[in-house]
């Protein structure tokens, strides 16, 4: 390797993580007014106290399945369009973020399917809304595993429907003058009756808990609203939210801005410590870490590929520090989400994948510095690509860092068992993933080697080996948590059958190599179906719904999983075929 | 001929083949009792899947006969036996030899788990003192002597007595109970007008119709188990009576100054000692209803130790008293009723030798590796 390939290959990765640095930065004002300072603003949901930005981008991506939208020619960004939704409803009514894919939800509130991805605006959802819910309502009792394709959709819309309605009635109720006139009213008649909508409604809490209260009873508008109706001291945060409210619907930037300094005084005075702790969330949210890695990990991917056939010496290492620039990424965006949480890496599902991709591609990268054919690296990069991509989907589903449900709040066994368990799957998906490489490279290559094969042969059988090892000591670890909370060690529940399930497989691996049954081929064929099994284990047994371990189904994940293990069989077949079964040649002797 | 048997079964037992089938069978069994669980619940289906030595007439297998759990447990057991004494002992193999060990004591912890572990539970309201644990699903008809009004004479014959009819005479009592007829599963109703009368001479039973159903099994069904029972005592018939799970109401009938009550309920084991539940917590996440922690403080009365203390018991904190696990398990009735659950297995400490032995025995194994990886590279140094 010359020195200027060696100096290209590191400035590609170099490259890479300035890139990715910039999505850290802030952006500009929209329109003058500073919505990104307003996303700073702590707020309670959920159980945790979060930044409204954080809301904003989870409910955006409940909603619309991303963390912004074009309208009227500009991008509007999550903080933009929490502000519209709170304080001009009237304009966040016209712009069409509700995603609709079924056909038969779409007839039902009178419009025809468009061309492409069908979007409506909750002004063109309101003169149906009784009907949502109705059909809805219908839906809801019968268990989602049971539903059909338009009761699922139909729930699914109501859901965010609701979450938009909740929401433009947090701060003050939607087509109402707004909070200043809202502040005014107190002790008037009615007023009573609207604070009880507003609490009622309010999906979130914005006002921290006034001093010397309980440090947890952060308080909605509403509640706010009622106490001081009832002759408690008007909330000091009441104020300049109003003014917020009133500079945001004059379009007066300055006073806005103004008035948002007003407003953080009240936040830090009232609780110290919680702005900066929301703007640390701000970076990571505006980072995007997992985007940026799984971008990253695509270029180096198909840099890889390409250096197969054009300047290898070059674009080898350039994609190995493609990878590296990616891994860096990746485990910052990890080691963030441990610290702003306090929790061990895995939490739920969506922090799974994002781990499982990580020890990939750790594994991967390990592997190519022992081996340095280039397949460490690709298949590294694929599997960290991949998992993302999976943790990507995973997390459209609302707040990821939510809180731990009663049992699962254990940082010991949060951090031992479920780490070591994970780490297992990522293992035997990367033997899979090798196993792939060497089919798929079996059928490709025009040469053969034999010596690549055999490398390739070795890293999966390490691996599986490794597998093994982690995911039997995560599941006798998971046999231990359970004697401990539930006081039975094994209890066949779905998700310990899943990873004893692994348990075995490997272990079957590892005797029918050594009595000799299964050679170079046959080890890569098992390792292959290692695939099947551990996402059969990792998302299959959480769509039986059943079990102690079940607190989620998902159906559409249910495609998903079947494709794969389609796919996974296809290359199973063709790993089995031998290498010229393209030729036409007859192929007896296998 | 007689050697060449044995050592045609020695072969047998210590194949890798048979390892690997039996790893197959065991994952086909641990995928069937898996998918078995979303229509029979977790406890048939392990119950008919991976506690039985036979799989008989399952659906999902066409009703042919499968290998189940136990008796591929035992095989692998055995394999594994054969296997590791037929490796050679040599101190390379060490930790090989140790983690099959710890292997051996795994399987067998969880056979005595299947064979011995009794599930139960143990419902307190708050303020209310308890002394016994009930099953899940097993029934007794309960005979109660209350006539003393500070100590209840309890007699209970089990669902299973009841299911083979016929007299049960009731030792320590001058009472003999006639089965009539047993229902594992009925659905009570009240009595419609014109409808043919109803078994029953005596209590409630008169007014109520008994529509026999199928056995269920899911976790969160419940069968609702009556009998038509006529206590006799002293050549007299009291009538025959109703009793049934889904009747709330005690009925009680005098025979000889003693009152007894007759009552079908989940079957109880009393236990020497008595919990009082002084608070129940519901914690939640604030402004929220997922739930954060759920806390039992408990008062344990134990006369026979002179033993009388306070305990907490909360998630991922269980009780280990008396041989029994007690865990936070459910609540209800607002959150001021608290459900235990009591696990009890004699066999709890297997599973953590087996850990020990695992354990040891990789470190040993990879100590064991890395000495040799060390010395092959020496040797090709000095080579």
């Amino acid at each position: 390797m010359t020195f200027v390939n060696k100096y290209l290959a590191w400035g590609a990765g170099v490259l890479a993580l300035l890139i990715a640095l910039v999505f850290a930065l802030p952006g500009g004002k929209a329109r003058g007014f500073d919505v990104s300072g307003f996303g700073n603003l702590p707020i309670l949901e959920g159980g945790r106290v979060k930044p409204l930005d954080s809301l904003a981008r989870n409910s955006l991506l409940v909603i619309h399945s991303r963390q912004g939208f074009r309208y009227q020619g500009r991008t509007v960004g999550p903080d933009e369009w929490i502000l519209d939704v709170l304080f001009r409803s009237q304009v966040a009514d016209q712009q069409p973020i509700f995603v609709i894919d079924d056909p038969e939800v779409i007839s039902l509130i009178g419009a025809q399917q468009k061309q492409n991805r069908n979007y409506f605006s909750f002004g063109d959802l309101g003169p149906h809304l009784d009907e949502i819910q109705k059909q809805a309502s219908t839906a809801q009792p019968i268990a989602p595993q049971k539903r059909t394709r338009f009761q699922s959709a139909i729930v699914n819309l109501f859901d965010r429907v609701y979450l938009y309605y909740k929401l433009r009635n947090t701060l003050q109720l939607a087509g109402s003058p707004g909070l200043g006139w809202e502040i005014n009213s107190i002790g008037t008649p009615d007023a009573n009756l609207r604070h009880q909508d507003l609490i009622q409604l309010a999906q979130f809490r914005m006002l921290p808990p006034p001093a010397g209260g309980n440090p947890d009873a952060w308080q909605s508008v509403g509640q706010a609203l009622s106490a001081a109706n009832t002759g408690a001291p008007l909330h000091p945060g009441l104020v300049p939210l109003a003014k917020l409210n009133a500079a945001y619907l004059a379009d007066d930037p300055a006073s806005f801005n103004q008035a948002l300094a007003e407003m953080d005084g009240v936040v830090s005075a009232l609780k110290p410590g919680a702005l900066a702790k929301a703007s640390n969330e701000l970076v990571f949210n505006r980072a995007q870490p997992f985007y940026v890695g799984l971008s990253i990990y695509f270029v180096a991917f198909i840099v890889l590929c390409i250096s197969w056939i054009w300047k290898p010496e070059l674009l080898r290492p350039t994609a190995y520090s493609l990878l590296c620039a990616g891994a860096i990424v990746h485990t910052l965006g990890l080691a963030a989400r441990i610290i702003l949480q306090g929790r061990p890496p895995v939490t739920n599902l969506y922090s799974s994948a994002v781990f499982v991709g990580w020890g990939a591609v750790i594994l991967g990268l390990i592997i190519e510095r022992m081996y340095r054919k280039g397949f460490g690296t690709a298949v590294a990069a694929a599997a960290g690509f991949a998992s993302l991509i999976v943790a990507q989907n995973l997390g459209t589903e609302g707040d990821t860092m939510e809180m731990m449900r009663a049992v699962l709040d254990s940082n010991f066994w949060l951090a031992t068992h479920v780490v070591t368990i994970t780490i297992g799957y990522a293992g035997t998906f990367l033997a899979g993933s090798i196993a792939i490489a060497y089919t798929l490279r079996k059928h490709i290559a025009t040469k053969v080697d034999v010596e690549t094969d055999k490398a390739l042969a070795d890293m999966a059988y390490g691996i599986i080996c490794f597998s093994l090892f982690f995911s039997f000591v995560g599941t006798v670890l998971g046999g231990i948590w359970a004697d401990q909370s539930w006081g039975r060690f094994w209890g066949w529940d779905p998700k310990e059958n899943g990873a004893l399930l692994i348990v075995l497989w490997n272990a079957i691996i590892l005797h029918a190599r050594m009595a000799g049954y299964v050679r170079e081929r046959g080890i890569m064929m098992m390792a292959i179906f290692g695939n099947i099994i551990t996402a059969c284990s990792w998302f299959g047994v959480n769509m039986l719904g059943v079990g102690l371990h079940s607190y989620g189904f998902m159906d559409q994940a249910f495609y998903a999983l079947t494709i794969f293990i389609a796919s996974q069989v296809v290359l199973m077949g063709i790993c089995y075929a031998p290498p010229r079964f393209w030729v036409g040649k007859p192929h007896g002797k296998a | 001929m007689i050697k060449t048997i044995a050592s045609r079964v020695w072969a047998f037992f210590k194949s890798f083949q048979l390892t690997i089938v039996l790893l197959a069978l065991l994952m086909c069994l641990v995928v069937l009792c898996t998918l078995a669980q979303v229509e029979m619940g977790t406890q048939g289906a392990v119950n008919a899947y991976m506690r039985s030595f036979i799989v008989w007439r399952q659906p999902m297998l066409l009703y042919l006969p499968f290998p189940g759990g136990a008796l591929v447990g035992l095989f692998l057991t055995l394999n594994l036996i054969a296997k590791t004494l037929d490796i050679k002992l040599s101190w390379t193999k060490a930790g090989m030899w140790l983690v099959h060990c710890g292997l051996v004591v795994l399987f067998a912890g969880e056979f005595v788990a299947g064979m011995l572990q009794v599930d139960t539970n143990m419902s307190i309201e708050v303020g209310q003192t308890v002394n016994f644990v009930q099953s899940y699903k097993n029934t007794e008809l309960a005979l109660i002597d209350v006539t003393d009004p500070t100590w209840d004479e309890v007699y209970s014959v089990p669902d299973t007595l009841l299911a083979k009819g016929g007299s049960i005479a009731i030792p320590g009592t001058p009472i003999t109970l006639k089965v009539k007829r047993f229902f594992p599963n009925a659905e009570l109703g009240n009595l419609a007008e014109g409808a043919p009368p109803s078994m029953a001479t005596a209590g409630v039973g008169p007014g109520i119709s008994v529509v026999e159903q199928p056995v269920v099994s899911a976790d969160n069904e419940m069968n609702q188990a009556s009998v038509f029972v006529e206590p006799v005592a002293g050549g007299h018939s009291y009538g025959i009576w109703l009793a049934s799970v889904a009747l709330g109401a005690p009925q009680s009938f005098i025979h000889e100054g003693h009152n007894y009550v007759l009552s079908m309920r989940l079957r109880r084991q009393y236990l020497p000692y008595a919990f009082t539940l002084k608070q129940f917590k519901h914690d939640v996440y604030p402004g929220t209803d997922i739930p954060k922690n759920f806390s039992s403080l408990v008062q344990i009365t134990n006369p026979s130790r002179n033993e009388s203390r306070e305990v907490l018991i909360y998630m991922n904190q269980p009780l280990r008293y008396e041989g029994k696990t007690f865990y936070q398990a459910s609540f209800g009735k607002n959150d001021t009723l608290s459900v235990l659950s009591v696990v009890e297995n004699p066999g709890w400490l297997l599973p953590y030798v087996s850990c020990v032995l695992v354990a040891l025995g990789l470190l040993a194994h990879f100590a064991i590796v890395l000495r040799r990886s060390l010395k092959r590279r020496q040797d090709k140094k000095e080579g």
